[in-house]
């Protein structure tokens, strides 16, 4: 049921944070409205967006404090000053021990440097797909595959293969203690104003299929070259590997365990639409 | 396909094999001209090249390179535009290979207009970018651009260009394919046959994960469209050979065997 009960937030400057689940702490980055986005909802004619109200699609990172610490991914180069000071507020005194990207795309790592000069021991961990690291200046990091595990003390991470990806270095992560699948550029969603940093179950509106297709008729514009039967049979398969497993995207809110099982059945009819009908844009 | 210990050798001295000497940047007509870089994968060699035109005012350089390249694509650049530098650079899209020099060649050459597709440049690291649309018809520097959509692609704002006056379309990661060491210089025809059709494959199978799901008729479908409406004397990728006018019909067919057997690694079709 949605609640009306304020998020735990704290501002930090133009960006926010809060705790999502034990040991997951997100830090969001809004980025500025989305007007062309809001209109597309608007004739789209859904009822989950009220107008004038403003739109997001996020970038999202997410800090995991066991005995270690981990910070999966950083944010866009835009929002260096929103990251820093809640990770320095979250940690404390307490060292960054890993910093994990999921992919060196640049709203995702675009503050990979200043975290490693703020942290200077902190491990970068990288995926170990794909072959140009040396690209990326990502030869000399920690690489990880669907074989790896670390133990934060208390959390554990893996790095599933990115099942939904756009580029070939590329990973997903799963923590095991929570249950929480961390899906990047996939199940990614717009919010508005009196939404950020809440979960889907504290919010009143819904996340349906149109709301879904919204973001990924955009960032998966290659659903509009597919077979949908392939990629909705990949879909089968991560619900009955991750079944029960939290979700948490980098570009929407994170949906709990509890309330998952229908998303990936959602996300099957965003595949058979932007097959039938075509991208919807650029984000 | 070439091994390891042979894709080790570098390219950094390629060598015209018809010339002899050092090539800096290769013509490609109409004033363009390919600036060739590449990494050794395993596989091969993969392109991670560069391509400038001249423009009633000035030079545009297409995408800029990696910043594993760096001084050697500055060098080459100056003595392209006898140490002008270039006036602006359109951006296929803000991945780290493509965009990765901006700001150095920002510092070496002043703050050059710098065109890109991204919806919100600020989030991509670009808030000094003039942004462009899919559809766009755009002038830069007095020459016209039409701004295209990608049926191969990495990132979701990528945007391919049709130059007008040389019939050249730049395809930032479409196009790929992976050469032999030593073989960094010349054009995707006159590539050895052998392991051609092979680089072709490699490419987009390690280059375009999502790849695996595709329809293959879908994708060719969609670029054969766009080769009707925007006929090219050029293909020009970033990670593979320029492909002439008289090669793209084996391009092709290459291409469509290679998303065939891509799309068959990931279950039936049916």
């Amino acid at each position: 049921m949605p609640t009306e009960t304020p998020a735990p937030t704290a501002r930090t400057e133009a960006g926010w944070r809060r705790d999502v689940w034990p040991g997951i702490h997100w830090i969001q980055e809004l980025g500025g409205h989305r007007a062309g986005i809001a209109r597309a909802v608007l004739e789209s004619g859904a009822d989950w967006y009220k107008p004038g109200n403003e739109l997001y699609v996020p970038q999202n990172a997410y800090l995991l404090t066991g005995e270690r610490t981990l910070l999966w991914d950083t944010l866009s180069p835009a929002s260096g000053h929103i990251l820093l000071p809640a990770l320095e507020e979250l940690l404390g005194e307490r060292p960054l021990d890993y910093l994990a990207l999921s992919h060196p795309d640049v709203p995702h790592a675009g503050n990979t440097m200043q975290v490693l000069r703020r942290y200077p021991d902190c491990q970068l961990v990288a995926p170990a797909a794909g072959e140009t690291h040396a690209l990326y200046h990502l030869d000399d990091a920690m690489k990880v595959g669907p074989e790896d595990e670390i133990d934060l003390g208390g959390l554990r991470v893996r790095f599933p293969e990115a099942t939904f990806l756009d580029a070939a270095i590329h990973t997903w992560m799963s923590e095991e203690t929570t249950r929480t699948l961390f899906t990047v550029d996939w199940m990614g969603f717009p919010h508005q104003s009196g939404e950020s940093l809440r979960r889907t179950d504290e919010i009143a509106t819904v996340v349906d299929v149109g709301r879904l297709e919204e973001f990924h008729s955009r960032v998966m514009f290659w659903f509009q070259y597919v077979h949908p039967h392939k990629v909705t049979a990949a879909t089968d398969a991560l619900a009955v590997q991750f079944a029960g497993y939290g979700l948490a995207p980098a570009h929407g809110l994170p949906i709990p365990g509890a309330d998952a099982a229908p998303y990936y059945e959602r996300m099957n009819e965003v595949v058979r639409r932007v097959a039938a009908g075509g991208r919807g844009g650029v984000l | 396909m070439w091994r390891r210990a042979d894709a080790g050798a570098s390219c950094e001295r390629a060598r015209s094999p018809e010339r002899g000497r050092t090539v800096s940047v290769i013509d490609l007509g109409g004033g363009v001209s390919w600036v060739h870089e590449s990494f050794p994968e395993t596989n091969g060699h993969i392109h991670v090249s560069v391509y400038l035109v001249d423009a009633p005012e000035g030079a545009i350089l297409m995408d800029s390179g990696s910043f594993h390249h760096r001084q050697r694509l500055a060098d080459r650049i100056h003595d392209a535009t006898a140490g002008r530098g270039i006036g602006a650079i359109i951006l296929s899209h803000s991945d780290y290979p493509h965009s990765g020099n901006i700001p150095a060649f920002r510092r070496d050459w002043g703050d050059f207009e710098i065109i890109a597709s991204c919806g919100d440049p600020d989030l991509q690291g670009l808030p000094y970018a003039r942004r462009t649309k899919i559809g766009d018809v755009t002038e830069v520097l007095g020459r016209r651009f039409v701004v295209l959509d990608p049926p191969l692609a990495d990132r979701n704002h990528t945007t391919w260009v049709y130059d007008e006056a040389s019939r050249t379309l730049f395809v930032a990661d479409g196009f790929g394919a992976l050469h032999a060491p030593g073989a960094c210089d010349v054009d995707w025809g006159r590539l050895p046959e052998e392991g051609r059709a092979e680089g072709v494959h490699e490419f987009h199978a390690q280059t375009l994960p999502w790849l695996r799901y595709a329809d293959p008729n879908r994708v060719m479908g969609a670029l054969h469209a766009m080769l009707e409406r925007h006929p090219p004397a050029w293909i020009a990728p970033i990670h593979g050979p320029p492909i002439a006018e008289a090669d793209v019909d084996r391009y092709m067919a290459d291409l469509s065997d290679a998303l065939t057997r891509i799309a068959a690694s990931c279950g039936s079709s049916e």
